[in-house]
């Protein structure tokens, strides 16, 4: 069976869960005191998907705004980009559009990206409507879910989205070698991409 | 649904291990063959202790600096990350010195170096026995480095009109006792240019990374995230077939994301004696002869990788004397070595300041580098030139000394590079043979000394559980020299020569005894490993029906001693053979009044 690596990375205001996220999805645990991240940290998973297994390596980037500068060194080659907001904080849903900005501008040209709307389990504390997300989601083709680190909702829904748009049409309809794929060169291919 | 893949199932021949830092045990495979560890009582190696923060950091650096340019100052080490790593001034100051190039070379641009300095004062890690038992495994030239640390530096000078020097001036310097020059050469290339771009929370996510790696176990391929992407080594083991310790990955990779190193400490000797081509085996000799040598360069960069090119000619043996890749007049030893009164000492030192074209004029032998980019030197470079014409500072390239070689010159290697040359093959390629060559022309010297040593060895018959374990008996040079006979190089090397004369001096040096105190620890060790196995196969409790309390009493208490330093030592024993004994001494317990028990039961004070 193919192995393929896939770098990706969490982007996202402070707080919104990125960690957590990465938490639920690695290691099926939640922590609410969970410490704010230096740098980034990195963990992997590997996954099954169709005939190939799908190696995540997963850069969760801290959210701090003393380590916005070195996000480039996390979403460079990465194959997918997951942008967390918090769905009770309108502003960290504005902070995601500069993520797509910066993204559209220095990101990786056939980057995957994939929006991840956090903390749905707290709906009562809502300030960003699913449908506005979702809306704006569909204007960039970026793959858009709302997720609960907490509750476990979507968590592995969102990396199976990935994984389902970085296999190419050719290998998903028989294909059994990955090899000669280059991740970030065949954005054509890749059923679903963005920018 | 989570996987673990199985080996045959990977696109590369790196199998790699959960990045779960908790089970680093989890069985990895050499890419070379796969080498069964020998396995230590207790099963030690399956558990990591519990390590604090800083911990893993530790186990992999010291600490980073950053040195910069005061106009008022000077060099000065401006930040030392993580903050509470200790260094003494006097350290500070040989790091300053050390981490920019002298004032003479342009270096315009980026450079990247190494240098090499003696510790300060007797600091004790924490780590210092758990380090122990992963530096076991390494191969000796690879161990951590007791009584000096080693700096890699990543120096950037560029034109600067906004700064009042004219020119921006700063070093990224990593601090460790790890010899692993490729490895961290490679680090530094991904770390240094982003640091200098976006300064100290770069260092910070960079400690933090480095925080988070397992430690520096031999054998293992490590993932080592960093900085966004992912390196993949694997430190060799003394285990490994020499030459075989590379790492090959064959599926290409994406450098964004995941970098394979074939090696972590390998230097490009191809190229780094390229200058000197036609002399390479008279400098093996010097070197393995612990001859006093100096490597006169234009740049940090040339004289450190001249320097750790001479030193690893000798692998697997190891260089025990002192060596400086690159050496300044402000070093804390620049007057030990270049004093006058006392013949030069078995050092190896890199030096790129003129000044010492005249302070080490006495020195025997002098390599002298001119700037490599000047192609076709190499060409010109047959003769050894006489020491006495080296006295100006624009000195030709070449191997300034009075030395004759004792082994005739191997003209097929030198035939086979210059070839190589003329057909523009790759440098790697060059490399392997040239690493090859060295590596051979070493095992056809020390085989015939391995093979006496070994017999110096007291036969296992002789060892019995009622006696200590017998000496090794002592290394007589004639009787040696009279092995070489029938059994010397010349069984494996084609080299004529003075063999002889070259083990006669070699015996005398510094490397013979630091290679021959290495060897009779370890058969020492094997003898305390056979007497211990030769104990556990006597039935004790038979042998003490007939002896006194105290007698058994004296017994257990030696028994145990010898445990405990079975332990603490790592004895080479047969699995099973610590607790055999373990029992055994219980059952010789057990035979004792209760209060006896009670009392040996007890664990012993320390």
């Amino acid at each position: 069976m193919a192995l393929r690596e896939l770098k990706v990375c969490l982007l996202g205001e402070t707080g919104v869960g990125k960690s957590s996220i990465v938490w639920r999805f690695v290691e099926d645990s939640f922590d609410p005191n969970i410490n704010p991240t230096i740098g980034a940290s990195f963990m992997t998973k590997t996954v099954q998907y169709q005939s190939e297994l799908h190696k995540f390596l997963i850069w969760d980037t801290a959210g701090q705004e003393r380590f916005r500068a070195l996000a480039p060194m996390y979403y460079r080659g990465s194959a997918a980009a997951i942008i967390v907001y918090d769905i009770t904080k309108e502003e960290s849903f504005q902070t995601l559009k500069n993520w797509v900005k910066e993204l559209r501008q220095h990101g990786p040209p056939n980057i995957v990206v994939a929006i991840a709307g956090n903390k749905c389990d707290l709906s009562d504390a809502r300030e960003v409507s699913e449908k506005d997300a979702k809306d704006y989601a569909d204007s960039i083709h970026a793959i858009f879910v709302e997720t609960s680190a907490k509750n476990a909702t979507n968590i592995n829904e969102v990396f199976r989205e990935i994984s389902e748009c970085r296999i190419p049409v050719l290998e998903a309809s028989g294909a059994t070698s990955g090899r000669g794929f280059q991740l970030g060169r065949q954005a054509s291919e890749s059923r679903r991409t963005c920018c | 649904m989570a996987l673990q893949p199985g080996p045959e199932e990977l696109g590369e021949q790196v199998v790699e291990e959960p990045e779960d830092m908790e089970d680093q045990d989890a069985s990895s495979i050499s890419p070379a063959e796969e080498i069964t560890l020998p396995v230590g009582q207790g099963g030690e190696d399956e558990s990591e202790p519990l390590l604090l923060p800083w911990d893993r950091f530790s186990a992999w650096l010291h600490c980073i600096c950053v040195v910069g340019f005061d106009l008022e100052l000077g060099q000065a080490v401006e930040v030392i990350y993580p903050h509470h790593s200790k260094l003494s001034e006097k350290e500070k100051t040989s790091i300053c010195y050390l981490s920019f190039p002298d004032s003479n070379s342009g270096c315009l641009g980026d450079t990247q170096f190494c240098f090499r300095f003696r510790q300060g004062s007797n600091r004790k890690s924490s780590l210092g026995c758990f380090l122990e038992t992963a530096d076991r495994d390494a191969p000796v030239s690879l161990k951590r480095d007791q009584g000096h640390y080693y700096g890699y530096v990543y120096f950037r000078q560029v034109r600067d009109k906004s700064l009042k020097r004219g020119y921006f001036q700063k070093s990224l310097v990593l601090i460790s006792r790890l010899p692993y020059v490729t490895f961290f050469h490679s680090l530094l290339k991904i770390l240094a240019p982003e640091y200098f771009d976006k300064l100290e929370p770069c260092l910070e996510a960079a400690c933090n990374d480095i925080d988070r790696w397992p430690t520096p176990h031999p054998g293992r391929v490590l993932s080592l995230p960093i900085m966004g992407v992912v390196i993949k080594v694997r430190i060799p083991t003394c285990y490994d077939k020499p030459g075989t310790s590379q790492l090959v990955q064959s599926t290409q990779t994406d450098s964004q994301v995941s970098i394979v190193l074939p090696t972590i400490h390998e230097v490009d000797l191809f190229r780094c004696f390229h200058p000197v081509f036609f002399h390479i085996q008279m400098l093996w000799e010097l070197v393995l002869l612990g001859e006093p040598l100096v490597v006169m360069a234009p740049s940090p960069a040339e004289s450190s990788d001249t320097v750790l090119a001479l030193i690893s000619c000798l692998s697997p043996l190891r260089y025990c004397s002192d060596f400086r890749p690159y050496f300044t007049i402000h070093d804390s030893e620049f007057k030990e070595y270049t004093t006058r009164t006392q013949a030069p000492p078995s050092v190896i030192l890199g030096v790129t300041n003129p000044f010492f074209a005249k302070t080490l004029q006495h020195w025997p032998h002098i390599v002298r580098i001119g700037d490599m980019k000047q192609e076709g030197e190499m060409a010109k470079q047959m003769k050894v030139r006489k020491l006495k014409n080296l006295k100006t500072l624009d000195c030709k390239t070449g191997v300034y000394s009075a030395f004759k070689p004792f082994l005739n010159k191997d003209e097929d290697i030198l035939k086979q590079l210059q070839k190589g040359v003329q057909q523009k093959r790759p440098s790697a390629a060059q490399n392997a043979i040239l690493r090859r060559y060295f590596l051979e022309l070493t095992q056809s010297f020390i085989i015939p000394l391995e093979r006496y040593v070994a017999s110096l060895m007291p036969l296992q018959k002789s060892i019995t559980p009622w006696k200590s374990p017998p000496q090794l008996r002592p290394f007589l040079q004639d009787e040696f020299m009279k092995t070489l006979e029938k059994a010397g190089p010349q069984l494996t090397s084609r080299l004529k020569g003075d063999w002889i004369g070259l083990y006669r001096q070699f015996l005398r040096c510094p490397n013979f005894d630091g290679w021959f105190r290495n060897r009779k620890r370890e058969m020492s060790q094997k003898l305390d490993a056979l007497h211990l196995e030769a104990l556990c196969e006597e039935d004790l409790q038979l042998r003490t029906l007939e002896h006194t309390e105290v007698e058994k009493v004296d017994l257990v208490l030696k028994l145990k001693d010898k445990l405990t330093q079975a332990e603490k030592n790592h004895l080479p024993v047969r699995p099973g053979t610590v607790s055999k004994l373990q029992a055994h001494i219980e059952a010789i317990i057990l035979g004792l009044p209760e209060d006896l028990q009670g009392i040996l039961h007890r664990p012993s004070t320390p």
